[in-house]
């Protein structure tokens, strides 16, 4: 184990090509779903949030228990559409890193909405009146409420991004694994291991831990931020 | 005769389980008069003035602003941008006291030197220069009532509906937004005040109208 953890750390700090272009995949797949899913999420979270029409208590209830979805359905459903039986075949994405943004689109949408649903209610419901009484138009005055609970709202983005980079089901599903092209620090850590080879797998576990740590630190600071006066 | 700024005509407003909080025949609010609105806690004074700012909504016969049929449901932007609402406890936004007054005009289309003239004009009136660089967390209770006064005045509402704007605040702070609401209230804006404060109720040339239990009912 010592020796695998010396190894680990002499791959990280070698630049090892490999190890850091499978970095590189989940970064690209991870953050290019956070960057499609958080316009979409915010959007809809304060549509639920401020919304009074029929079936909102339903979709509420909806959207929280997609939290605990398991990702492995996920990948699981996306499979079946993007097989070459399924009704989107023809695109051929399945076990291509398109594929697997989709799924984390899949995987975040539900984390964001969700965390921007609470920020948009727990908001201080002066800032809306007064975007209103000061002549901003709704769209405008939303931007604004968002925009006043801003370090919420990025502190939804950064559960989302904690959410999809650690996921692993739905990448194997739909990504396969395939080296060079959508293997991911979840899915190579799974092989690795699986392979007896822990060097590799632990050196890719402290960077997800890494990553793990500055997203919660960043959320730390954030909420701090959000609470001040 | 010309048509009153606001007519309001069987206004209703209720709460869910049916009991009316509002029930007011008649209400017109000519413009260039200053109203004072009293009534006792919980008896509809801000309810009164978030309906006439097109922020909650409420029911009515017939209502009208300027002239122009109005759903009090749903206020167009155009007619919400005639008439300023200060909160009790105004929110400031989280940005420069200029950037808070900036928003306003921003939102009527006044830009470039306009605005920082503007922006400028409300500062001094406020009597804000001393503070002008404050972070509004950092201003003190009597501060923020300024800068929100400051920045409804900037965007000359054709209706400035005011919450309580002395409640809460300490002695000195009272004196000072009591000047800003005695320059009002002299300048001929058409002012509306929900208040407890003796000084506002008397005001000179205001009228003193009353809620309880509801209705609503002129005393002065």
């Amino acid at each position: 184990m010592l020796d695998a953890t010396r190894d680990a750390f002499r791959l990280l700090f070698s630049g090892d090509p490999e190890m850091w272009g499978i970095i590189a995949v989940s970064l690209r797949v991870s953050l290019t779903a956070l960057a499609v899913a958080a316009p979409l999420a915010v959007a809809a979270g304060y549509g639920l949030a401020v919304g009074r029409f029929h079936g909102r208590r339903a979709l509420i209830v909806t959207l929280q228990a997609l939290l605990s979805f398991p990702t492995v359905v996920v990948g699981l459903v996306l499979y079946l559409v993007l097989s070459r039986r399924g009704p989107l075949g023809a695109w051929q994405l399945l076990f291509t890193p398109e594929a697997m943004i989709l799924g984390q689109i899949v995987i975040a949408l539900p984390v964001l909405a969700a965390f921007t649903l609470a920020a948009v209610q727990g908001a201080d419901p002066r800032i809306r009146d007064t975007a209103l009484s000061l002549g901003a138009a709704r769209m405008r005055a939303a931007c604004t409420l968002l925009f006043e609970t801003r370090f919420a709202i990025f502190a939804a983005v950064c559960q989302g991004f904690g959410r999809v980079i650690s996921e692993v089901g739905c990448a194997l599903m739909v990504g396969g694994n395939i080296a060079g092209s959508t293997r991911t620090i979840t899915t190579a850590i799974a092989l690795e291991t699986s392979k007896g080879d822990f060097s590799q797998g632990i050196a890719l576990g402290f960077v997800l831990l890494v990553l793990a740590v500055g997203v919660n630190v960043a959320l730390a600071v954030l909420q701090g931020r959000g609470g001040e006066p | 005769m010309s048509d009153p700024l606001l007519a309001v005509r069987g206004l209703t407003k209720g709460f869910s389980d049916g009991v009316a909080l509002l029930a007011i025949p008649s209400l017109e609010i000519a413009e260039g008069v200053c109203w004072i609105v009293t009534g006792d806690n919980g008896a509809g004074k801000s309810t009164l003035l978030r309906v006439l700012a097109g922020l909650e909504p409420a029911g009515a016969d017939r209502a009208s602003f300027d002239g122009r049929p109005l759903d009090l449901a749903n206020y167009p932007d155009s007619v919400r941008r005639e008439i300023v609402y200060v909160h009790q406890h105004p929110y400031l936004f989280a940005r420069s006291i200029a950037a808070n007054i900036r928003y306003g005009l921003a939102r009527r289309g006044i830009a470039g030197s306009a605005q920082v003239s503007r922006v400028a004009a409300a500062i001094a009136w406020a009597g804000l220069d001393r503070v002008r660089d404050v972070l509004p967390a950092r201003l003190s209770g009597g501060e923020k009532q300024r800068v929100a006064l400051a920045r409804a005045w900037a965007v000359s509402p054709r209706l400035l509906l005011l919450d309580e704007p002395t409640a809460n605040l300490d002695a000195t702070a009272r004196v000072q937004v009591l000047a800003l609401l005695r320059e009002l209230a002299l300048a001929g804006r058409t002012v509306v005040v929900a208040c407890h404060d003796r000084e506002l109720i008397d005001l000179p040339h205001a009228e003193q109208w009353h809620i309880d239990g509801g209705r609503f009912e002129r005393r002065r």
